[in-house]
């Protein structure tokens, strides 16, 4: 066969195994077109530890990309070169033990140049022993809690213990570690720009270290199935520069005040006596006969009614920007966009403004006030709660008029 | 002509006298032992290995399409983003049993098929060392696959996700019966994976023909029997988890529980010492058979046979030593972390060594492109894929970002589509025309290949991306505002991998077609279409029930393609010259035939001893006394078999007509 013959006959191979070359163009086009800003991306760190990993995984696909071309471009070759053409049988080798130890060899050193930085970096991903401040998470069925214990946290001093959920709020630039447990099944805790994941396992606390650079929204989810709305389960967290969460913190601090506005008024009513056997609002008291506050605070006891023994504290809801496990937004699609899309500079004093009426989405609040499983599936029905040892898991239907309804969003608009 | 010697006089009575005819209803008092070798009976209490060996292949492919059900379910509803086609909880189910149906009663039991057929026939033995633990095998997989599957339509199927981790999946966090059923038909299947492994390991080491020693056997017999020493191992940590599940769920038992200081941790650490022995368990058989594949249709034999056997045993002993790279996010600790990320990089070594020498086996070949050799190569490629997103998991940092997204969805579909399942249809192309005389269509046969390479691309391709950034797995909705920006946003590579899915399903649907095109209008196979290298190629196609009418003396590896070859020194040098026609090696088989071949006679008591486990495991869930029914009968098959001779008596057999002997043919 001649020189012009072979390549002739080449190209007609290529062209028949088209499958060939579209694939390898799809390979190119899936390259080329990942999505933009995705807010869970792993390949875009915001902080010190997820930087680390980066700048370890980097290096690593590249490797596996040449290797993948080298294996590629061999097989092609070899499936154009040595087709059958009607050549000579081939001669019966068993194959040449030099080549096969180099070949070998190679791959082993290519394994220990990725061995040596990984094992480096497991460890100092593991270092704890600069931490600044500490946070406690708590995972269950299907939302997280954080609290904030007693101490001085990058700087800021936290006089007393603050109970929120949904969000993180950490100051930025700072060794933040989170101590991470769970009150029923295994969840796990993942903010892809801050860091890699760590299982909340109940009966364990698993540290993880996370740092902030940049105020922000860094979006996370349990990414360790957890049951029916496991896909419902998601968490931010929001850096804010030091001075602003020390404004956070004091506002975090301060009891509830009673209701001016009439219709909140009612609504204090209604929540005492259909919300607060579950959620905690810190300065809620019990009422005497004349309307007037007690001093005996209002005290919930979740462990009685939900499988968890806990729900959200509501004290400060609405200096949060999600609810129900972080799935639904507090803030309107504009004031959303505005504040994920604000200048560091600018995130602090948008985010502090908490959920103003004119931000405000009802729509999702009031259907989950209506009937909460419905909107998230739950085991929380009267028969599951029989399953369940007669425990809720989730938020129940509690069958609430639309006035109740006005009443309870009217209440929950002033908790900030 | 080799026969089958069957009773040629009739037995006479105790006591003298005249013989009389036995009537045929005397073996067993109102049951008559099966010896029919013909219609439904043959094959409902057939013990030969390739009845057996079809029978799991049929049953694993028709569990493949209700898998694969299940998986367009999940596309489907995965298509756009807050799609409210699937509940959460039927989601949550279908995932779990897509994982299921696919491990256990897919891949493990196609593959066990395979080793049934072939190994035999590879070693050039007539049979399994236990024809009748065999079919008990193959019944325990069908029957508890199907009990897996009744709880369907029994409460809710599992709905803990494969792995089932605790506590969510005990009573308290998932109520249904599903993960009873999961763990009782689980611990069903495992028996069959258990008496298979260990009667394919004796048959391996004690039946192979004269002369072939360990390093002359053909590869695909060396992979299935380095995976059913990993069955031997893993089969019985898995079925101790189960069996402390199954205590925890039904009989309130606190094996995992915090609160009563346990750990749940310790049922991940079971799970995964099981589960990554397992997934060497899935893909080794289908390196046997691309091992196989490659050098006939390159013309060459396997390059390095011993560094790809000694790799396949390597990577069956390292196996042991990576669970933990599953658990990577589960808080171990840095030393265990790094010390598993090492462990888990020295897996890629021999894995590395099976592709350079599939490569090389190709270098210098004359290269035959049939639908078998486009799988293989096709294995090669996406095999590759993989298994370097697989050397990326190990380094465990990045897997900490990488774990539970989508991006270990596309790492493991690689492997086990683009490795197991590929090895599989190359198998299936490979060896239709020995096992039923008949050849697929190669024409539809490409179709095949390339809607399910294009398919599978479409599909696993983008969920790399779909997981790197961001896109946790086990999620029955992902939300608009996660998807990011730009055209090829989250949500447009969801769409692409759900219309990949369809295509892929058209390729497998392409090969049903090419089966039943087959089997009405397939040509007539030849002896040796592929001029093949290994033993089952010197029989006929179909083999014969007894296999080798003359047990071969094995000299060399390609034992086959050394019959058929010799090398002639010539002026060019050594020449390979064809000596012997496929058709004369038969012709010297027949001609040569034993005398005396005794092949074990049908039972029924494999079939009855292995119904009555799921009766059992119906009766642990709904009934104490089903349960002790079922024990009844498994006590009377097991006694029943004990004392049943391996081959059929005089007396089982229908009298001779006219006392003439009776003696089959054993020739097809």
């Amino acid at each position: 066969m001649s020189g012009v013959e072979q390549r002739v006959s080449t190209v007609r191979f290529v062209k028949q195994r088209s499958g060939i070359v579209l694939a390898i163009v799809a390979a190119a086009v899936m390259l080329g077109g990942c999505a933009r800003n995705a807010p869970q991306d792993t390949f875009q760190p915001a902080g010190e530890n997820a930087r680390r990993i980066n700048n370890l995984q980097l290096p690593v696909f590249i490797i596996a990309g040449v290797v993948f071309a080298i294996v590629l471009g061999m097989v092609l070759f070899i499936v154009v070169r040595y087709r059958d053409r009607g050549q000579e049988m081939p001669k019966q080798t068993h194959g040449k033990p030099a080549l096969e130890i180099v070949l070998t060899i190679i791959p082993a050193i290519i394994l220990i140049g990725v061995g040596i930085p990984t094992v480096s970096t497991v460890f100092s991903l593991a270092k704890t022993s600069d931490t600044q401040c500490v946070i406690n998470v708590t995972g269950q069925q299907w939302w997280w809690e954080y609290e904030y214990p007693v101490q001085t946290c990058g700087g800021v001093n936290i006089a007393e213990p603050i109970v929120t959920s949904g969000e993180l709020v950490l100051p930025t630039k700072v060794h933040v570690l989170l101590r991470i447990t769970s009150n029923d099944v295994i969840h796990s805790y993942w903010i892809p720009k801050l860091n890699g994941k760590r299982d909340a396992v109940p009966g364990r606390i698993h540290p993880l270290r996370m740092e902030a650079d940049q105020p922000g929204i860094y979006a996370g989810q349990c990414t360790e199935f957890c049951g029916l709305s496991h896909a419902r389960m998601r968490m931010d967290a929001v850096g804010l520069y030091t001075a602003d969460f020390a404004t956070w913190v004091a506002n975090q601090l301060q009891l509830a005040p009673k209701p001016t506005d009439a219709m909140a008024l009612r609504g204090e009513d209604t929540f005492r006596t259909q919300c607060s056997r579950c959620h905690q609002v810190n300065g809620l008291m019990e009422e005497n006969a004349d309307g007037t506050n007690s001093d005996k605070p209002v005290i919930s006891f979740p462990d009685l009614y939900v499988v968890a023994g806990n729900a959200p504290n509501l004290t400060n809801l609405m200096t949060r920007t999600t609810f129900a496990g972080a799935t639904w937004d507090l803030l309107n699609d504009q004031c959303r966009k505005a504040l994920h899309d604000a200048s560091p500079d600018k995130f602090g004093a948008l985010y502090l403004k908490g959920v103003t009426p004119d931000c405000f989405n009802e729509a999702d609040l009031r259907e989950w006030i209506r009937n909460a499983p419905a909107k998230k599936p739950m085991y929380s029905s009267e028969a599951q709660k029989a399953q369940n040892g007669g425990k809720y898991r989730g938020m129940p239907n509690l069958n609430l008029t639309d006035n109740q309804i006005d009443e309870i969003i009217a209440y929950l608009l002033e908790r900030k | 002509m080799a026969i089958i010697e069957r009773p040629s006089t009739v037995p006479a009575l105790a006591g003298g006298g005249a013989p009389q005819f036995v009537t045929p209803s005397s073996s067993y008092g109102v049951f008559r032992r099966p010896v029919s070798s013909t219609g439904w009976r043959s094959w409902l209490f057939t013990v030969d290995h390739k009845k057996l060996g079809l029978m799991y292949g049929g049953a694993a492919m028709f569990f493949f399409l209700v898998g694969g059900v299940e998986a367009l379910l999940i596309r489907t509803q995965l298509a756009a983003p807050d799609n409210t086609l699937l509940s959460a909880s039927l989601y949550n189910q279908l995932f779990t049993m897509h994982a299921t149906t696919m491990i256990f009663l897919f891949v493990m039991p196609v593959t066990t098929g395979f080793a049934n057929y072939l190994v035999p026939l590879q070693i050039g033995a007539r049979d399994v060392a236990f024809p009748r633990l065999n079919a008990f095998g193959f019944w325990c997989f069908l029957f508890g696959g199907i009990f897996l599957n009744t709880s369907w339509f029994l409460g809710g199927a599992a709905d803990g996700g494969w792995f089932m981790y605790q506590p969510n999946a005990n009573a308290l966090f998932s109520p249904s019966h599903g993960v009873d059923f999961w763990s009782l038909g689980l611990q069903i299947t495992g028996i069959a994976s258990l008496t298979g492994a260990l009667n394919l390991i004796v048959t391996i080491l004690n039946m192979r023909a004269p002369g072939m020693t360990l390093m002359k056997m053909p590869i695909f017999t060396w992979m299935v029997l380095v995976v059913q020493f990993l069955l031997v191992f893993a089969i019985p940590v898995i079925t101790v988890a189960l069996f402390l599940l199954m205590f925890q769920r039904v009989f309130g038992a606190q094996f995992f529980n915090v609160d009563a200081g346990a750990d749940p941790l310790l049922w991940q650490h079971l799970f995964w010492i099981f589960g990554h022995p397992e997934v060497y368990i899935l893909i080794l058989p289908s390196f046997g058979i691309v091992s196989e594949v490659l050098p006939v249709f390159s013309r060459k034999p396997l390059f390095g046979y011993k560094f790809v056997v000694f790799s396949g045993a390597a990577i069956g002993f390292i196996g042991w030593g990576v669970w933990a790279h599953h658990m990577f996010a589960s808080g171990l600790g840095p030393v265990s972390v790094a010390v598993f990320s090492v462990s888990t990089m020295l897996i890629a070594i021999p894995t590395g060594v099976k592709i350079v020498n599939w490569t090389l086996t190709m270098w210098g070949g004359k290269l035959r492109f049939t639908t078998a050799m486009l799988f293989a190569i096709g294995l090669i490629v996406e095999f590759t894929i993989g298994g370097l997103s697989g050397v990326t998991h190990s380094v465990s940092p990045s897997d900490t970002q990488q774990t539970d997204t989508y991006y270990i969805v596309a790492h493991f579909h690689y492997v086990l589509f683009g490795g197991a399942v590929f090895g599989i249809f190359a198998g299936f192309y490979y060896w239709w025309p020995k096992v039923f005389g008949k050849m697929l269509s190669e024409t539809l046969g490409k179709w095949n290949f390339w809607l399910m390479v294009i398919g599978m691309n479409l599909t696993f391709g983008p969920m790399h991306i779909l997981g790197l950034q961001g896109q946790p797995r086990r999620m029955v909705v992902y939300p608009e505002k996660l998807t990011g920006e730009g055209f090829f946003n989250l949500h447009f590579w969801n769409t692409v991998a759900s219309v990949g899915s369809y295509i892929l399903a058209t390729g497998i649907l392409m090969f049903l077609i090419n089966v039943l095109h087959t089997a009405r209008k397939g040509a007539k196979a030849p002896l040796d279409p592929w001029d093949a290298r290994s033993l089952e190629w010197l029989t006929a196609s179909p083999p014969k029930a007894h296999n080798f009418d003359v047990i071969p003396h094995v000299h060399a590896l390609d034992e086959y393609f050394h019959l058929k070859y010799e090398e002639v020194d010539t002026d060019a040098g050594p020449r390979l010259v064809k000596v012997k026609t496929a058709e004369e090696l038969l012709a010297e088989q027949e001609a040569n035939a034993d005398e005396h071949i005794h092949m074990p006679s049908p039972s029924y008591w494999p079939m009855i001893v292995a119904i009555a486990l799921p009766i059992i495991a119906y009766g642990i869930i709904f009934s104490k006394v089903l349960a002790v029914a079922g024990g009844a009968i498994l006590l009377l098959g097991m006694f029943a078999w004990s004392l049943e001779p391996s081959v059929a008596d005089d007396s089982d057999y229908d009298p001779p007509q006219g006392g003439a002997p009776s003696k089959e043919l054993a020739s097809v």
